[in-house]
């Protein structure tokens, strides 16, 4: 019998909603909540032997977190570890891609969740765990528990998985081998047929993607410009005080430097993982140079410089994730009278 | 025009060119030749010519303009994947390719790149 | 123009006192294909063999594989601006030994690479494997360069395959293939209803062993022009590259060219194959965006709802792939290209040295970086010793039982960009 140890979150597990999303992980025997469908499907080739659950804002606050549920997993030694799905959930999607991922790449047992499209986890862990597609709401729970259990049982029993396109999951990135029914120049002509006919089509090789952003015209007048800093590179007033994440960033930080005139190695730091920190800690003004700002503030070269920055850490942050960012503080900053913003990275 | 190489052939055969001998690897030539775009030169040939793959020629070419103007994006895109690509295939080496190449082949190598760019920059 | 193809198909090549084809069978009088080849004074010397379908044989570093053809009828011969005059071919009527192909090798480099297996894994990857091949090793005379000895090289399979191809000239083939392309106001009145199709056919340009020629004339010297589909049969267009063998088009490929194929099956009834845009891959810059600016303009020009595109080689092309694809896209001309993959041994990298969000609609022939384990066979054509050079894929690739694990690059035709194999990659 394949043992299969699930992942769900607190709303899953029936312990309630948003209210009880601080909850530390618990481990529980058998199955809970959509283990039962699991259970079902896998038509008695596998068994949930347990399920392992956690808030979602106590995951994805608490570092040490990952470590506890790793640890409950590893006791149970599955086969496999279904995570989720969680839909279009993004701390839950999270979650599931951090379990997913560190599961296998910690303990090397092979791992699957499922989510919708837009979640944020898809761009963040599905070059690192198995992530099928799902519909955006629990309404989709049958199809997705129909489509994960077969999955699910072939990877467990160390088969080697078709393509995303034939499985259902999101591309990995990675490129496998195969060979097609029809020759190379034939499928050219029927992907061709198809694109002319405006019908849908699948190309064979996805182009990496590139977001690329039109260059707003020139400020005309900064000296009467009120000028933000936004920067990536993970500067934090002192002991981190909103959890930055070091690497792949859940969320970012506002901060109030009104009357600040230059950041020092007691005021701020940064939280940055992927860069050696010592020069950036010594003087934060080298990566977000409040310094220079507030001397041309005075000089009169810019009008002001605005009372709050926005900082996170842009190492290996989904750019999903970041874009999510943006979307909130872009509309703060409009809303503040910022005229001009500069971002700064590392 | 600006020839960067790490070929010595090249720079005994264009000893006319203005030439910027580049004592190091395929990687140092890429790497100097970046440096120039963003100084505002332009590529003129392209950073990968050939289909001998990074790993297996120690040899690079390139031609930039001598002019400096603006940063030419496409120069940038270009070199920038060029040096991504090297990266890529340095992963795998190769016993007698590269660095240990035995010098019969590496003469060869040597032809070739310095062929490719004659031929490129015939009419100029 | 409309040209017919007879099918004369062949199951085994045969040395024999006289040069014949005799029912499926392709005899070969040794000694006098080899005197032909051997009027060129570059060449010191010569040897024949033959590498038949399932066969314990290798053959390495191969150059070019061509497929024997004969002008039954029509104007000029076949290989143009080589073996026949200039006269403009595709039309009337040619004779095709299907079946069988002259495989030239030669070491003209020490890094050549291009294995064709008859038999056992590296079979399954390289479509010449399933054809009798009459395989042509030639030596130089001391002191040849390099250059001359490729050129010396290439003419020597053009003989071999228009000798073998003249001697089923009188044959009268058992199926005759058709293929016409009508003139483009012609192709207007017939199919008012049916989108317009083009091929952009790019050519390998890049210089000294990257070379293609079209009726004898070097790519890289010529502005993107057009060709009728059929040219393409009647040998038009001839490879002189000996780099990249995995994604190398060879002669045999240009000659069986699966994209002109392929539209040709659907023209008339999905789509109206208006005709082929030949352009090149050169080094220079400029070069590269005056030819990608000719083959968009020719597809605007003849009024094209769509193109396929297809490559050849790794690196720079995938710039020229681009360009072309960009800007035949910017005209409004929906494109397919054709490419290969370099993703590392691993598949996690990224496949192409450039890209760009107008290239979403992509076949691939699959990543040349496949790792693949080739057995140890009974017999070498070629040479044996660079073998040992070709096996170093990577540190140690040449086994102690003598197999090799390499990367699937080093196989002829492995990853073609013209779609030629069904091994791709998702």
């Amino acid at each position: 019998m394949i043992k299969v140890v699930h992942y769900i979150n607190q709303f899953y597990a029936g312990k309630g909603g948003e209210e009880m999303a601080n909850i530390p992980p618990e481990k529980v025997k058998g199955f809970v909540g959509p283990g039962m469908a699991f259970n079902a499907a896998f038509g008695g080739e596998a068994e949930i032997v347990a399920t392992v659950f956690c808030g979602d804002s106590y995951f994805n606050e608490n570092k040490e977190a990952i470590d506890t549920v790793i640890d409950m997993i590893a006791e149970e030694k599955p086969d496999i570890v279904i995570c989720g799905p969680a839909f279009n959930a993004g701390r839950y999607g999270v979650a599931c891609g951090t379990v997913a991922s560190e599961v296998k790449a910690r303990l090397g047992i092979p791992t699957l969740t499922g989510m919708y499209d837009e979640n944020p986890g898809v761009d963040m862990f599905k070059s690192k765990t198995i992530i099928m597609k799902t519909k955006d709401s629990a309404a989709g729970m049958r199809k997705a528990v129909a489509a994960m259990a077969p999955v699910a049982l072939r990877m467990a029993k160390g088969e080697e998985l078709g393509s995303a396109a034939a499985e259902g999951y999101f591309p990995t990135g990675i490129r496998k081998d195969l060979f097609e029914e029809k020759r190379g120049s034939e499928r050219a002509v029927d992907m061709l047929l198809k694109k002319l006919a405006g019908e849908p089509f699948e190309t064979e090789y996805p182009m990496p993607q590139f977001d690329r952003v039109q260059p707003n015209p020139a400020v005309a007048d900064l000296a009467h410009a009120k000028v933000a800093l936004v920067t990536s590179g993970g500067i934090v007033p002192k002991g981190n005080p909103d959890h930055i994440e070091s690497s792949s960033a859940s969320h970012y930080g506002k901060y109030d430097i009104d009357g600040v005139t230059v950041l020092t190695d007691k005021t701020y730091e940064t939280a940055h993982g992927g860069y050696d920190p010592v020069y950036a800690n010594a003087d934060p003004n080298r990566v977000l140079p409040v310094d220079v700002m507030r001397e041309f503030e005075k000089e009169g070269r810019i009008g002001e410089l605005s009372h709050y920055y926005y900082a996170t850490v842009g190492n290996g942050t989904a750019v999903a994730s970041a874009k999510k960012f943006a979307d909130t503080f872009s509309k703060e900053l409009i809303a503040d009278g910022v005229q001009a913003v500069i971002l700064t990275s590392t | 025009m600006i020839i960067l190489t790490n070929n010595p052939d090249v720079e005994t055969k264009l000893k006319d060119q203005n030439i910027l001998r580049i004592d190091g690897t395929y990687r140092d030539v890429l790497v100097k030749a970046r440096d120039l775009v963003h100084q505002g030169h332009r590529l003129l040939t392209h950073p990968l010519m050939g289909s001998l793959k990074p790993n297996e020629t120690p040899y690079r070419t390139i031609a930039v303009s001598s002019e400096q103007g603006a940063l030419d994006t496409d120069s940038l895109m270009l070199i920038e994947n060029a040096i991504g690509t090297f990266d890529k295939f340095a992963q795998v080496t190769r016993p007698d390719r590269g660095v240990n190449t035995p010098e019969r082949m590496l003469a060869d190598f040597r032809m070739i790149d310095l062929s490719l760019i004659t031929s490129a920059l015939e009419g100029f | 123009m409309k040209l017919e193809l007879g099918i004369i198909k062949i199951t085994d090549i045969q040395f024999a006192a006289e040069s014949k084809v005799e029912g499926s069978t392709l005899y070969v009088n040794k000694d006098e294909l080899k005197a032909l080849i051997l009027e060129d004074e570059t060449l010191a010397s010569c040897e024949l063999d033959i590498a038949r379908p399932g066969e314990s044989v290798r053959i390495t570093p191969v150059k070019d594989v061509i497929e024997p053809r004969v002008k039954v009828s029509g104007e000029g011969g076949v290989f143009p601006g080589w073996m026949a005059k200039v006269k403009t071919v595709g039309s009337g009527r040619t004779n095709v030994l299907k079946g069988a192909a002259v495989v030239t090798t030669g070491k003209i480099v020490g890094f050549q690479e291009g294995i064709i297996d008859m038999c056992g894994e590296g079979a399954k990857y390289t479509p010449f494997s399933q054809l009798n091949n009459l395989v042509v090793c030639v030596e130089p005379v001391e002191g040849t360069l390099q250059h001359a000895y490729e050129k010396a090289v290439r003419i020597a399979g053009l003989k071999a395959a228009t000798y073998l191809g003249k001697l089923a000239k009188d044959i009268e083939a058992g199926e005759i293939r058709t293929y016409e392309t009508p003139s483009v106001s012609e192709g207007i009145k017939l199919y008012p209803d049916l989108p317009r199709v083009g091929y952009v056919l790019m050519l390998q340009s890049q210089g000294l062993l990257h070379d293609t020629y079209v009726y004898g004339v070097d790519a890289k010297q010529s502005l993107t022009t057009m060709i009728y589909p059929t040219e393409t049969m009647d040998g038009a267009i001839i490879s002189g590259n000996c780099v990249s063998a995995c994604d190398k088009n060879t002669t045999y490929h240009h000659l069986n060219n699966p994209v002109i194929e392929d539209l040709y099956a659907r023209h008339g009834k999905d789509l109206n194959f208006v005709g082929v845009i030949i352009t090149n891959e050169n080094v220079y810059l400029a070069d590269k965006e005056r030819s990608s600016d000719w083959s968009a303009k020719l597809c605007e020009f003849l009024g094209l709802d769509g193109a396929i595109i297809s490559q050849e080689g790794f690196g720079n092309p995938d710039t020229d792939l681009i360009m072309n694809c960009k800007k035949i896209e910017a005209k409004g001309v929906k494109t397919v290209i054709i490419t290969d993959e370099y993703a590392g041994q691993d598949g996690a990298s990224q496949s192409l040295a450039d890209a760009d969000v107008a290239a979403n609609a992509c076949v691939t022939g699959g990543n040349a970086n496949t790792v693949i384990h080739l057995p140890k066979l009974d017999k070498v054509i070629g040479h044996i010793e660079y073998v040992d050079k070709i096996a170093g894929g990577w540190s140690g690739s040449l086994q102690e039982d003598g197999s090799i694990i390499a990367e699937l690059q080093v196989i002829t035709g492995a990853t073609n960009e013209m779609g030629f194999n069904k091994f791709s990659a998702r």
